[in-house]
């Protein structure tokens, strides 16, 4: 029991202590330089990368809605 | 004393039927463990990209051939510009280099290093960045994912980008983009927007897209109106449409999620069932033994109660302690790849520590509910037959 007291202690002195300033900054700043906020995400080249702005379609059925696997984890 | 006696009692129950309970305890903990990372790493991807949206710009035009985003004349910045209450239209260059023989891809973003609101935030962005010697030469800037993957192909120093003309671009490497960037920039590469225009092939006269700003958020329906009065061939993505997607970023009511979910959540009570529901001789002859030297239906449920609280409670803090140090202090390795993929270049970001408490309280009452039930429901009906029945 004194286990588990001990690491749910140190998760909350590390939730309230960490510092995440320097890390929001220097995304904000990269964002107002470039004008881009979408993640990086990993994909492969056919599949989109940029959050709206990427739209592939197939191209021997155009009308098909374009899917690819990370639609799977973010909503469009 | 007498409520001394019972947490004594409950106390010596509990490490008696030490592996009883153990085996309850794994398997839920894995459950928490599991809910709970998949919610921090979302939670945390969630407010750091609506953190940085408000510096990206209001409003994104594209000229649309076919349906598909072609290169936007330039010509249409001083279209934009004209219209009334419109700041800081501007035009960029951008797109993805694919890396053929590894099949790999960078996002190339050029940047007009000689405005200066541009050179004072890459002044801020990289430290002892020298603009001067920057621009002297051709020179990018590359993400931590790339600088790695460049490094691992002895591309060191610099860079030789394939031009659609056919011909190769040597560009230095200057720095790497600090690793906090991770998150957006692990496989971004900022150079000057000439360098990126002759990378891709754009003539002078187009730009990949348009970005704008409009201060007052009243006008921006009129706005977007006005747009497609000026272009028949347009689209126009909003800032309010990003938000939105950032908002549902993590889409827990719907998709594979909401299956992973169910599929968790059904598992785990089949296991309680069949866990609690076929009740061991030992245990009935235990409740009988207890109503035999007098405890109430009562005082069984109570014992049972309190049994399973602690159980619950230890296997909830530690899934989500355990979840809690997999994803905040070690990068949630493997999971993170759900979110950001792998299939290009492997990205390893150090999540902000982001909890939501009223999420959390809600997996744990879905999850205690249906455990309190499957325990205590067949020890009452066990609690209330007959003791010598009870003990057959």
């Amino acid at each position: 029991m004194s286990v588990i007291t001990v690491l749910a202690a140190g998760m909350l002195l590390h939730y309230i202590t960490y510092d995440g300033r320097k890390q929001e900054s220097g995304l904000s700043r990269l964002t107002g330089l470039t004008g881009f906020s979408s993640p990086s995400l990993s994909v492969a080249y056919y599949e989109p990368r940029l959050f709206l702005y990427d739209e592939k379609t197939n191209p021997a059925y155009p009308q098909m809605q374009p899917i690819d696997k990370m639609d799977l984890i973010y909503e469009k | 004393m007498k409520n001394s006696a019972f947490l004594h009692f409950l106390t010596l129950l509990l490490f008696k039927q030490k592996s009883k309970h153990l085996g309850a305890i794994l398997i839920s903990m894995i459950i928490i463990f599991l809910l709970s990372s998949v919610l921090f790493i979302s939670s945390s991807l969630q407010q750091s990209l609506l953190g940085t949206l408000d510096e990206q710009p209001d409003f994104t035009v594209s000229r649309v051939e076919a349906g598909r985003a072609v290169n936007t004349p330039v010509e249409w910045i001083d279209r934009i510009t004209e219209i009334n209450g419109v700041s800081k239209v501007t035009g960029r260059i951008y797109g993805r280099y694919y890396f053929a023989p590894r099949e790999k891809s960078f996002l190339i973003v050029g940047i007009d290093f000689f405005d200066e609101q541009n050179s004072r935030t890459l002044k801020e962005l990289v430290d002892g960045i020298d603009l001067k010697v920057f621009l002297s030469t051709p020179n990018m800037l590359v993400g931590e994912g790339v600088r790695k993957y460049l490094n691992a192909h002895y591309y060191k120093e610099s860079f030789s980008f394939k031009t659609p003309q056919g011909s190769f671009k040597k560009v230095n490497i200057y720095k790497t983009l600090p690793e906090q960037t991770k998150l957006i920039a692990n496989d971004m590469i900022l150079m000057p927007i000439d360098l990126a225009r002759e990378i891709f092939g754009i003539s002078e006269d187009e730009v990949t897209d348009i970005t704008f700003n409009v201060p007052n958020d009243a006008e921006w329906d009129n706005i977007v109106a006005k747009l497609h009065l000026l272009f028949y061939d347009v689209r126009v993505v909003e800032k309010r449409e990003v938000r939105k997607a950032y908002e549902n970023l993590y889409n827990y009511k719907g998709g594979l999620f909401l299956i992973l979910y169910l599929i968790t959540i059904v598992t785990f009570m089949l296991i309680l069932y069949q866990r609690y529901s076929m009740v061991y001789s030992s245990e009935r002859k235990e409740i009988g033994i207890l109503r035999a030297v007098g405890w109430s239906i009562k005082d069984v449920l109570k014992l049972k109660f309190y049994e399973t609280v602690v159980v619950v409670l230890v296997s909830f803090v530690l899934g989500v302690v355990l979840a809690y140090l997999y994803v905040f202090i070690w990068n949630a390795p493997l999971l993170s790849q759900i979110f950001l993929g792998g299939a290009n270049l492997p990205n390893k970001v150090q999540f902000v520590p982001v909890i939501h408490f009223g999420i959390l309280g809600s997996i744990f009452l879905f999850y205690a509910v249906p455990f309190l039930a499957a325990v205590l429901i067949p020890a009452w009906k066990i609690a209330v037959t007959p003791p010598k029945e009870a003990m057959l």
